[in-house]
């Protein structure tokens, strides 16, 4: 009898220790060092409403090295709860079989309205109707553009190109030539690899062209790369344009290189994600004024839009219902209005909640920081469709290469567009095969 | 109470041992076994497919390219760097003031890691704001695009590693020149030799030993330690011209997350590795000669 009673004893401790006990939920991001300290803050007001739950942000590398120390952390058995996921993982963190979708989540807690979520972020992270991951610090391409050296060249800082060929005009009276025939101001820089790569898909859905078949994977698993098409040359050509008349720089692979050309004045215009608009700001400081523009689109092609780049947020399943509950609590609250005006002001990423838009909005915000209006209205003018939700496959980051070697050859003056395409293309299709055959 | 003589050594290998079964072995042993498989990223799916991934490595031209693309590296590397670290070595042979700080500098690139040496480099080959870049420009009227277009960015890349090892071969070379006894030299300059025959006929015939150490040792570390200042300077590119055969096993498995490809990639490295280290077993001694 008495040992039942201590067994009854034993049982309600452990259960209040487990109901009442502080627990820590760690978050893993990759969008870089600087964001952490952001992030950390914005969790620290969480703990302030939930004193029980506190948070610990650790920024594990770039987007790359997040998702292999994800693979590894889950396989060691020691994942974090919320670990931020780039766009073209999304896939592989579908099919991994150790998330929780976002989608249970909701189904059980009717508090939360999914409608809050802006569509296209929304689209990018579902399959089938069903939320994946919460969508966090989006992004889109921008150009970068410094109004000094426009103005130099004769420009109207306030009329920035439109078109492709405005834009190839454009960067050809930003090139600056000294005496002996040298370059030393460039009008374009971009960077190579993953920026690239990113940069081809956004401007195929700019002409509101699929890259993947089964619309970019989103009705069925895409099999079959479908970028080489007029599309697709029409992106290859515009860059290869401006490399080839000598306006624009290939500033090498990653993102820095170009960045810091930009910043230096050496290139007029820059392409990079909207998530650095609070750093170009920065950057620039009082040297030059900075503006951002919409991505240029070739005349006389039907106008799509841009798709949601940057990460979200994924739940880890951690067998444990306390920490998953915490965990989603912390994901309403980062989804929140609030945490979402904090987030975009701080880093340039566009607010994912529409009554974050609206309160910035009202507020006067965009009004004195137009930058970061051009963002969200590139994004939310987009034509909805599969060719702006993104393409979805688990075989992206080996198409990127394949995509970004298809630059380097045409740069290289190796192949003409059509080829190159034709053989990433072939490559892809490889690639997807590959994938595809583990499921 | 004392262990039997015999037992000693084997207790002092012990923890050696266990480290490497652990760090090397077993991680060896296990991409053997996942080179047969083709295994999902978060490896929650696998299926046996034999020899499938060996047979698609030869099938693409990733990797064959990859396999050439290490053959230049690692001859350019190794036999430049080893010509230029004994002509350095000779130099900081001479006894003249000062020697002590040229040595610590000419070593000092050795001290500094991987990854920090390859953003140095890269910072300096930067097009436009890069200082090698701007001192092409005013002396030589040029702007070459180093890190983006081939030959150059694997030209880059390898100068960044020989940079990087020439401390390490210098400081062999010096030890080699400072066994060397002078009496040699004297004897044959009263033979009326003069520098050119004293280099070949004393000098590198004597140093053959430890050149041959020295050529095992930059094989293995110019195909295996190159990774970061590949990563940090080209990403492997451009079209994959700078992609090593370990850093295209990096690519496969880590970011592309084809494990049974970078198993049986890592495997083929394992056996060409292996291959070099028995010619320096069964030759190492018979290839040095004594004159």
């Amino acid at each position: 009898m008495s040992r039942k009673l201590l067994v009854i004893a034993v049982l309600v401790m452990v259960a209040s220790m487990i109901f009442a006990a502080p627990i820590t939920l760690y978050i893993w991001q990759g969008a870089g060092t600087t964001f952490t300290k952001t992030l950390q803050d914005l969790c620290n007001q969480f703990t302030a409403l939930n004193p029980n739950v506190k948070v610990d942000v650790l920024y594990t590398g770039n987007y790359h090295d997040t998702l292999t120390k994800t693979i590894s952390a889950v396989q060691g058995g020691n994942p974090p709860d919320l670990v931020m996921i780039y766009d073209v993982g999304t896939q592989v963190m579908m099919d991994s079989g150790v998330v929780i979708p976002i989608q249970d989540m909701i189904d059980k807690d009717p508090s939360f309205d999914i409608n809050t979520i802006i569509p296209a972020a929304r689209n990018y992270y579902s399959y089938n109707g069903k939320l994946y991951s919460m969508p966090f610090n989006s992004s889109n391409p921008v150009i970068y553009y410094n109004k000094n050296l426009f103005e130099k060249a004769g420009l109207n800082p306030n009329d920035p190109p439109i078109t492709f060929d405005q834009f190839i005009a454009d960067a050809q009276k930003l090139t600056v030539k000294d005496s002996s025939g040298n370059t030393v101001q460039y009008g374009f820089t971009f960077g190579t690899g993953e920026p690239i790569a990113w940069f081809f898909e956004q401007f195929l859905a700019v002409q509101n062209a699929l890259y993947l078949n089964n619309n970019n994977g989103r009705t069925g698993r895409a099999d079959k790369a479908v970028f080489d098409s007029p599309a697709g040359v029409r992106v290859l050509d515009f860059f290869n344009t401006m490399v080839q008349n000598g306006s624009a720089i290939n500033a090498g692979a990653g993102w820095d290189n170009a960045e810091s050309l930009f910043l230096s004045q050496r290139a007029a215009m820059l392409i990079d994600t909207t998530g650095d608009i609070t750093m170009m700001l920065q950057g620039a400081g009082s040297n030059f004024k900075v503006g951002v523009m919409f991505l240029p689109h070739p005349s006389g092609v039907p106008y799509g839009g841009v798709i949601v780049g940057g990460a979200s947020l994924w739940m880890i399943n951690t067998h444990n219902t306390q920490r998953e509950q915490a965990a989603w609590d912390l994901l309403k609250f980062l989804e929140s209005a609030d945490s979402q005006s904090q987030w975009s002001a701080a880093t340039g990423y566009f607010p994912i909640n529409r009554n974050s838009i609206i309160k910035l909005l009202y507020q006067g915000y965009y009004a004195q920081n137009p930058e970061f209006l051009v963002a969200v209205l590139q994004l939310l003018m987009s034509t909805p469709g599969p060719a702006t939700s993104g393409a979805l496959s688990g075989a992206m980051p080996d198409i990127r290469t394949a995509v970004s070697d298809a630059f380097s050859n045409v740069f290289s003056k190796a192949m003409t567009a059509e080829q190159a395409l034709q053989q990433a293309q072939n490559q892809a299709n490889k690639d997807l095969a590959n994938y595809n055959s583990l499921y | 109470m004392s262990l039997p003589r015999k037992w000693i050594p084997y207790l002092l290998l012990a923890p050696t041992f266990f480290i490497i079964t652990v760090f090397i072995y077993y991680p060896a042993y296990q991409s053997f076994f996942m080179s047969l498989y083709k295994v999902s990223p978060f490896g929650t799916s696998s299926r046996f497919v034999g020899f499938d991934n060996f047979l698609q490595l030869f099938q693409s031209g990733r990797f064959l390219q990859s396999v050439y693309t290490t053959l230049i590296f690692v001859v350019v590397t190794v036999g430049i760097g080893l010509v230029l670290s004994l002509f350095l070595a000779m130099l900081l042979n001479d006894k003249i003031p000062g020697i002590g700080i040229f040595r610590t500098l000419i070593f000092s690139p050795y001290a500094v890691s991987p990854a920090v040496a390859g953003v140095l480099w890269a910072f300096l080959l930067s097009p436009l704001s890069g200082y090698v870049s701007y001192l092409f420009l005013i002396f030589f009227k040029v702007q070459p695009q180093w890190l983006t277009t081939y030959p150059l960015a694997l030209i880059a890349v390898m100068i960044a590693t020989i940079w990087q090892n020439i401390g390490f071969n210098v400081i062999f070379f010096l030890a080699g020149l400072q066994s060397i006894p002078k009496s040699y030299y004297e004897a044959a300059t009263i033979d009326g030799a003069n520098s050119v025959d004293k280099l070949f006929n004393i000098t590198i015939p004597l140093l053959s030993p430890i050149t041959f150490f020295l050529i095992i040792m930059n094989i293995s570390s110019s195909v295996f330690y190159s990774f970061a200042a590949i990563d940090v300077m080209t990403e492997g590119g451009p079209s994959n011209t700078t992609t090593t055969m370990m850093y295209e096993v990096y690519r496969e498995g880590f970011f592309y997350f084809n494990n049974g490809a970078a198993s049986s990639e890592s495997v083929i490295l394992i056996l060409i590795m292996a291959f070099f280290t028995y010619l320096y077993f069964k030759f190492g001694q018979k290839a040095v000669h004594y004159q």
